[in-house]
């Protein structure tokens, strides 16, 4: 029966596939995949070609190419997983697959990791670009990279609310290799973002193995350090919540501490009522947009994008619902974006005030849009 | 007025007459393979997926019954269609073709026939019908399945046992239930037309925004199976799968209460 199952899949796959080849005869063999240069906000003509050339030859000593990935052994990257998550999809005798960057995130991140790929144009927020080493959702302290496993709870639990999809269903291993490629493509978009400022600076690019690898350390060390700077949640700060007159005045705390402009001032962004349309600030962008030049729209792969400051009712959080993702959102802000840091300026038992105003948010009615809260839905029941 | 066809240059071309019969039986191709596959498709387990809910035989009984009926009806076409063109090949048949403007009695078969079997089915089929979408079992729902693009959001109802409530319990496209227990869903989307199908549950409905659609079931076997969207709902359609794992009630309260604890995690 199971020899029977394969044998019809194969039949059904070699058939079909040989009826798609006919048609698009150009199918047969693509060229070997290559890493995009980071052009993006420079002029084409700011380096000469000999220039990139050297950048892109120093990149690929470090790096390799997509489909034979190098990295240093210092560094302390697994190059095995990344074999496994780089090159073109398929899968090995045993039941290894390969390919899997390709086969389920370049659509969207880009084989260079750049944030855009061929569907990226038509989502909001764009896929990220990894190149340039910021993580939004982490565990981890302001200025500081994501651990393993905060970007292993990104793949499993995807990125509610937005295109991120949940990857909850590939196996631990496959995870893994994602991940490690994450890292990988993030250190290569830095190194490159640094060999560039160079050229720009006028100075020598390090073209020796130590010097590259110096370089490439740099990056890679900040990755090795994020696992000691995790932000962990003060407990002894922690309201009790035993009884519900406690949580709620820890709740109506955190409300007006939400509403607070001088301390908090959460106010100014997410409106009084937690909406998302307090625009004191003026429109908004996230590190990835702000750069961009609306004169000079034909230097960036995508659009400019605004980033609206959430809307805190719909019981939607892109990092976690757990408290601690919140205590850890609020404490260290979201990284890359204009949500700001506050543990500096709020105590953690605020902290905790606020985590839990933040997760009733969804729960209470609107004072000034009752309409939002009350269901559209006709339920059928 | 009687027209005559065939040319009398095809009378004497022995060789044009045998290509034209032999394309003939190329048609009869068309019900031996497709019978074939049908009866091929078990056997290389690209038939039906395992059944394990209660009501699905009652689905599977009906499949079987309809394509029976309809594959009989498919067979005596395509042998009819052979052997008209067999029997009134023009090579052999001079006679002039005759039109006739209709039989009342022939109409009055081919309607009331098809007719009846159309009432008959729409009776039989009655029971499954008002099983899976008419006779919603009186109980609380298990969880609420909401459609996005392009996930499935499963809300399960916290200790207080209610739904839309601060201790819900959120997972995503991990569909967890008991086995042999009554299961009741109340399925919504967020954005646009989406299908809740669990192929090995023969459950299929369709999540239409702005409604809540009650879904219930009843699982008999414990172990993991498909949970796809099968209503093309955008160019991420093909990423909506879930996995759903039936198991022991024990099991089941025990990843429910690991998932609670996580999302309730102050450190
Ligand atoms: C359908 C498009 C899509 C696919 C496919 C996709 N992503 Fe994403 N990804 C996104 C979007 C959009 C974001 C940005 C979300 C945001 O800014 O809030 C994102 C963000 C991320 C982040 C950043 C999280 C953070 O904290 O900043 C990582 C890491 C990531 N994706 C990895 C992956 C990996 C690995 C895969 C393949 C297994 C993948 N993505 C597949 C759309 C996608
Ligand atoms: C300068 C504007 C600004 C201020 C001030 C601000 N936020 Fe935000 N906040 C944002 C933006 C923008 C986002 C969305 C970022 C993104 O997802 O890219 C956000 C997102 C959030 C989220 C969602 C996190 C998630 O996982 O989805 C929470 C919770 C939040 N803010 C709480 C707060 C609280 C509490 C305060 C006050 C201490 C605050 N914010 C102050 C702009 C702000
Ligand atoms: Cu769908």
């Amino acid at each position: 029966m199971m020899l029977g199952k394969h044998l019809a899949s194969r039949v059904g796959a070699v058939v079909l596939g040989g009826l798609l080849l006919s048609f698009f005869p150009g199918c047969g063999g693509s060229p070997p995949a290559t890493f995009r240069l980071n052009m993006e906000g420079r002029s084409p003509d700011q380096f000469s070609a000999e220039q990139k050339q050297l950048v892109v030859d120093i990149l690929t000593a470090a790096f390799g190419t997509p489909d034979d990935p190098y990295i240093f052994p210092e560094t302390g990257l697994d190059l095995e997983k990344l074999r496994i998550a780089a090159g073109p999809t398929y899968s090995e005798a045993e039941g290894v697959r390969h390919g899997l960057f390709r086969q389920h995130c370049a659509h969207c991140h880009g084989v260079t990791g750049d944030g855009a790929g061929p569907t990226a144009a038509f989502l909001n927020p764009y896929p990220r670009d990894f190149r340039k080493g910021v993580f939004k959702f982490t565990s981890t302290g302001p200025g500081a990279k994501p651990t393993t496993d905060d970007l292993k709870k990104t793949l499993r639990n995807g990125i509610q609310g937005t295109a991120m999809p949940s990857f909850v269903l590939l196996p631990e291993a496959e995870i893994e290799a994602l991940v490690e490629y994450v890292k990988y493509l993030s250190i290569r978009g830095q190194v490159e973002a640094s060999l560039f400022l160079y050229l720009e600076n006028e100075e020598d690019l390090p073209e020796s193995r130590d010097a590259l690898l110096d370089e490439v350390l740099l990056v890679s060390n900040q990755w090795r350090d994020a696992e000691s700077q995790i932000v962990v949640p003060d407990l002894k700060a922690l309201p009790p919540r035993d009884s519900s007159e406690e949580l709620a005045a820890s709740i109506e705390r955190g409300r007006a501490l939400f509403r607070d402009a001088k301390t908090a001032q959460c106010i100014k962004c997410h409106g009084p009522t937690g909406l998302g349309d307090g625009n004191d600030e003026g429109d908004l962008f996230d590190d990835w947009n702000k750069e961009k030049d609306p004169a000079h729209p034909e230097l960036w792969a995508l659009p400019k994008q605004k980033l609206r400051p959430r809307n805190l009712r719909l019981g939607i959080y892109r990092g976690g619902r757990a408290p601690a993702d919140i205590y850890r959102r609020i404490f260290a802000g979201i990284k890359g974006t204009p949500m700001p840091a506050a543990g500096k300026v709020l105590k953690p038992n605020q902290i905790w005030d606020l985590v839990n105003y933040v997760l009733q948010l969804p729960y209470e009615p609107s004072p000034n849009r009752p309409e939002e809260t009350t269901k559209l839905t006709r339920a059928r029941l | 007025m009687p027209v005559e066809f065939g040319p009398d240059e095809f009378k004497t071309n022995e060789r044009r007459t045998i290509v034209t019969r032999f394309w003939i039986f190329l048609f009869l191709l068309v019900p031996i393979l497709g019978v074939g596959v049908f009866l091929w498709a078990p056997y290389a387990g690209v038939y039906l997926p395992q059944d394990v809910s209660t009501h699905g035989h009652k689905i599977d009984h009906l499949f079987t019954f309809i394509l029976l009926l309809t594959g009989a009806v498919f067979i005596a076409t395509e042998v009819v269609l052979v052997v008209f063109m067999w029997r009134y090949d023009r090579e052999r048949n001079q006679d002039p073709v005759k039109f006739t403007h209709g039989s009342h009695n022939l109409e009055m078969v081919w309607t009331i026939i098809p007719a009846a079997t159309l009432l008959f089915i729409a009776i039989y089929q009655m029971n499954a019908w008002a099983e899976v979408k008419i006779d919603r079992p009186d109980i609380p729902p298990t969880l609420k399945v909401t459609a996005r693009q392009f996930e499935w959001r499963l809300q399960y109802p916290g200790p207080d046992g209610v739904l839309d409530t601060r201790d819900d319990i959120h997972t995503v496209n991990d569909l967890h239930i008991p086995v042999n227990e009554q299961i009741l869903i109340h399925l919504e989307s967020d954005d646009v037309l989406h299908s809740f199908f669990l192929p090995n549950l023969r459950i299929k409905q369709d999540a239409v925004p702005g409604s809540t659609i009650p879904v219930w079931f009843r699982a008999t076997e414990i172990g993991a199976f498909d949970l796809v969207c099968a209503e093309l709902c955008g160019w991420g359609h093909y990423k909506m799968k879930g996995r759903l794992t039936i198991e022991s009630r024990e099991d089941f309260e025990n990843w429910l209460e690991q998932k609670r604890q996580e999302q309730e995690a102050v450190q």
